[in-house]
């Protein structure tokens, strides 16, 4: 073990890894502002779903697109490690910050971003081929301890792993659920649109999207396997961009694999664009091997075993709940469970208290369709909602509102049914880690993960 | 990357093609329902499209304006000489024309979404106050939203139906009425504006390519037209036929408190529940691809949905069916209504709550259900997902 962690290797692909990382997510704010959907996702909004323990977590009003800023701005410094150890915690707090402000935002790749760049705060992904090196080239150092890398290749295998595992699952296997929904929509593809009217085809879809989860990391792992286990990552993301409005994540994860590939493939990487840029090959020539303090290596190690134990944990903790996990969804976040779920819901809340008020609430007067149409499938948010209206009634002259909803929910092709007890009382539940004991049972059995 | 050969390229792709293949031919799993090719053919939503917009809208719209066009003379006939005859002559017309606006309000998309056909039209309860300030003043804007309950079929209920309790009375706020002629001008005013905005929409419909446009837009996304086709005729069915109809004016939606004055054609009295039942019929026959002019039904949501093998996991009901039962019970429970809806609310109810009632559980099956296996999103944005 300790000899392990003594083993160096070359800094080329971290440095590439941190170039391309801080490239994409400046990107990613660029897209992201360009399309307004800073105004439609963050300011617009009358109210927003903080997560559990996050309620401090608010929306800055139109200094948002100050905090846009800063984060892109970090991004890019981070790409070109100049002011890293700054920018990459900047980069982490801003882009942390943005995602905790609404769940209705979540998207995996997103928690995905987040996590590396908790992970980089730690690593030394400016020793080599940065400004802050070119700068001050003490800091320059061609060699690098080998866990450094082979710890962002253990997450991104994590991710693929229970990405492939939640498939596991005998809707995804054995119904072809929910892409025998989704595909189909794609039949008026010009050439191969008339595929997608072929039964098969989801299920073909399904089993090579889990074998190619479940293998993709040891096929990347594995240096023989690993030119043609790249063509695959191109072919399977290029083919769920193509087919799902999933935005960046494809594009991320088609350059994260990149991280697998050799030293000197990330050598000539380097080189290659040194050459576009005129930098001197001397900086290049780094024989130098980065060592941390001691104190704060040990530190650090403490602190990857703890992260790596919570990440190989958590996507399990919905063991901890009683009911299905697709209908519950407690425990359904921060998982890697990815594609799994066509679900679509209408919440129809009432607001009545025992003076004889009573009113039906029109939920586009509090919430974004977006906001709506997430609120109305899950059942965190459904609480949330449903004590926000309370506190909005009860200072519009309602005495103790209570607050009960109407609610329909359909799961992969499923027939709709209510997801909330009708005639529970949601202005005086609590929300907590506890199982909720309004959430109807689904009644019926979706087997595997 | 220098061992990234050709020979590993291929070796890569019949690798992936042999993945595919295995995929593709996993025999132990059980198939849904086999697809034979009809089915094949009813998934295509060009074919649906076509059915649609040649067999369904542009024919009510062309009957809608057969009977709007008589309503504009009989007014514009009334103008020149209001009297009882020519009141009744605009009356029937009117009465003809609303109840033929029922068989096109729900169609909200290409060209009614973009003008907002149904704020020029049918919004209600009229608001009397406004439009009586807009009679005095002699002008006022046409075109923001509060300016929506002064104009439209509603308006003219109040203009010919609810000025006066008789006959005579209302001739004589046209004739002999201190602002008779400033009426006369808003009358004129309210018929313009409506078939301002009807042209508008009916000649892109006809001469302006959009049924061209909309059969060709046949991706499932947001901007396309079965994607804006569903949405609109979801929340048709929802807001103005289930709540607007019935919901708000029997009080089932708010507070509990009935407000018979805001049935439809309030002033009318007798109407309210013919234009409830012509509105339910057309989007039942919608839903089923009835073609206007032939009767026959064609390719529509039902054999898209069928084409999907839409069912019910749990006893095998076809989703369609389910659906379509639901509006028979809706029909049903219509059928116990007397004409006067506003006298109904006020002395039976329960009955018409029921409705309201039956119409929900409709809802969430075309809102819900349906939408599902159609893979449309109700509420739709452009943002991600994954």
């Amino acid at each position: 073990m300790l000899a392990y962690f003594r083993k160096t290797t070359s800094a080329a692909p971290l440095a590439v890894f941190r170039l391309l990382f801080g490239l994409m997510l400046f990107g990613s704010i660029v897209r992201f502002w360009s399309r307004g959907w800073i105004e439609e996702l963050y300011i617009k909004p009358r109210y927003f779903f903080p997560f559990y323990g996050f309620d401090f977590v608010h929306p800055l009003g139109s200094y948002t697109y100050v905090l846009f800023a800063v984060c892109g701005l970090s991004a890019l410094l981070v790409a070109i490690g100049l002011f890293y150890r700054v920018a990459i915690v900047s980069l982490f707090v801003s882009f942390t910050y943005i995602e905790l402000i609404d769940k209705s935002t979540y998207l995996n790749h997103y928690y995905f971003t987040s996590m590396v760049c908790l992970l980089l705060i730690f690593l030394p992904a400016n020793t080599y081929f940065s400004v802050d090196a070119f700068r001050r080239r003490t800091l320059l150092a061609g060699q690098i301890p080998a866990w450094c890398i082979d710890s962002l290749k253990l997450f991104v295998a994590l991710l693929y792993v229970f990405a492939g595992l939640a498939k596991l699952n005998s809707d995804w296997l054995l119904n072809a659920m929910p892409l025998r929904i989704w595909l189909p929509a794609h039949n008026d593809l010009p050439v191969v649109g008339f595929l997608f009217n072929d039964h098969r085809i989801p299920y073909a879809f399904s089993w090579f999207g889990c074998l190619y989860d479940l293998s993709i990391p040891f096929l990347l792992w594995n240096r023989p396997t690993r030119p043609w286990a790249y063509v695959a990552v191109i072919v399977f993301h290029g083919l769920t961009a193509l087919l799902f409005p999933i935005g960046m994540f494809p594009y991320v994860m088609i350059l994260t694999a990149l991280i697998f590939f050799s030293a000197n493939f990330h050598l000539a990487v380097i080189r290659q664009i040194s050459n576009w840029l005129s930098i001197p090959t001397t900086f290049l020539l780094a024989h130098r091997a980065y060592t941390y303090q001691p104190i704060i290596a040990n530190l650090i190690r403490v602190v990857f075993v703890v992260f790596f134990i919570i990440q190989l944990l958590f996507p399990f903790r919905y063991l901890l709940y009683p009911g299905e996990l697709f209908w519950t969804e407690q425990g359904y976040r921060f998982s890697w469970r990815v594609m799994l779920m066509e679900k679509a819901g209408y919440a129809q809340f009432t607001v009545k208290d025992n003076l004889g008020h009573r009113t039906i609430v029109n939920n586009t007067e509090f919430l974004t369709p977006l906001q709506e149409k997430m609120m109305s499938t899950q059942p965190d948010m459904l609480l949330q909602y449903a004590h926000l209206l309370r506190d909005y009634y009860a200072q519009h002259g309602y005495h103790n509102p209570e607050v009960y909803v109407d609610s329909y929910v359909a799961l992969n092709g499923r027939l709709g049914k209510p997801l909330i007890s009708p005639d529970i009382n949601l202005a005086s539940e609590q929300e907590s880690f506890a199982p909720k004991t309004w959430i109807t049972s689904f009644d019926d059995k979706i087997y595997g993960f | 990357m220098a061992q990234f050969k050709w020979k590993q390229i291929g070796f890569a792709c019949a690798f992936v093609g042999a993945l595919w293949a295995c995929g593709g031919n996993s025999p132990d799993t059980p198939a849904p329902t086999p697809t034979n090719p009809a089915d094949q053919a009813s998934s295509d939503r060009k074919a649906m499209l076509t059915n649609i917009a040649d067999n369904i809208i542009v024919p009510s719209y062309a009957n809608f304006k057969t009977k709007f066009d008589l309503m504009l003379t009989k007014s514009d006939a009334f103008a020149v000489k209001p009297d009882k005859a020519s009141l009744t002559d605009f009356r029937q017309a009117w009465v003809d024309a609303y109840t033929e606006w029922q068989k096109v309000e729900l169609f909200d998309v290409g060209p009614a979404e973009q003008n907002t056909l149904r704020n020029f039209f049918n919004i209600y309860p009229t608001d009397v106050t406004g439009i009586e300030a807009y009679v005095t003043a002699g002008t006022g804007a046409f075109d923001v939203p509060a300016s929506y309950p002064k104009q439209g079929f509603p308006a003219l209920d109040y203009f010919i139906n609810g000025l006066g309790t008789t006959d005579d009375a209302i001739v004589a706020r046209y004739t002999t009425a201190a602002d008779a002629a400033k009426r006369l001008a808003y009358l004129k005013r309210l018929t313009t504006q409506m078939n301002t905005q009807f042209s508008s929409v009916y000649t892109a419909w006809t001469t302006g390519g959009y049924r061209d446009t909309f059969i060709n837009c046949t991706a499932l996304n947001a901007g396309c037209s079965t994607s804006k086709l569903v949405n609109g005729y979801v929340l048709n069915y929802e807001r103005y036929l289930r709540s607007g109809k019935f919901g708000i004016p029997s009080g089932a939606m708010s507070n509990g408190t009935v407000s018979p004055d805001k049935v439809e054609a309030y002033y009318k009295k007798d109407l309210a529940l013919t234009l409830a039942k012509t509105a339910h019929q057309a989007t039942v026959d919608f839903f089923n691809g009835k073609g206007v002019k032939t009767g026959q039904e064609g390719p529509s949501l039902k054999t898209y949905l069928n084409s999907l093998g839409a069912k019910d996991s749990s006893t095998g009901a076809s989703l369609v069916d389910i659906i379509n039962k639901q509006f028979e019970a809706v029909n049903q429970q219509l059928t116990t209504l007397k004409p006067n809806l506003s006298d109904e609310i006020k002395t039976n109810d329960a009955a018409v709550v029921l409705v309201y009632t039956q119409m929900q559980k409709a809802v969430r099956m075309l809102k819900v259900d349906m939408t599902t296996v159609m893979s449309i999103t109700i509420t739709y944005t452009d943002n991600d997902g994954d």
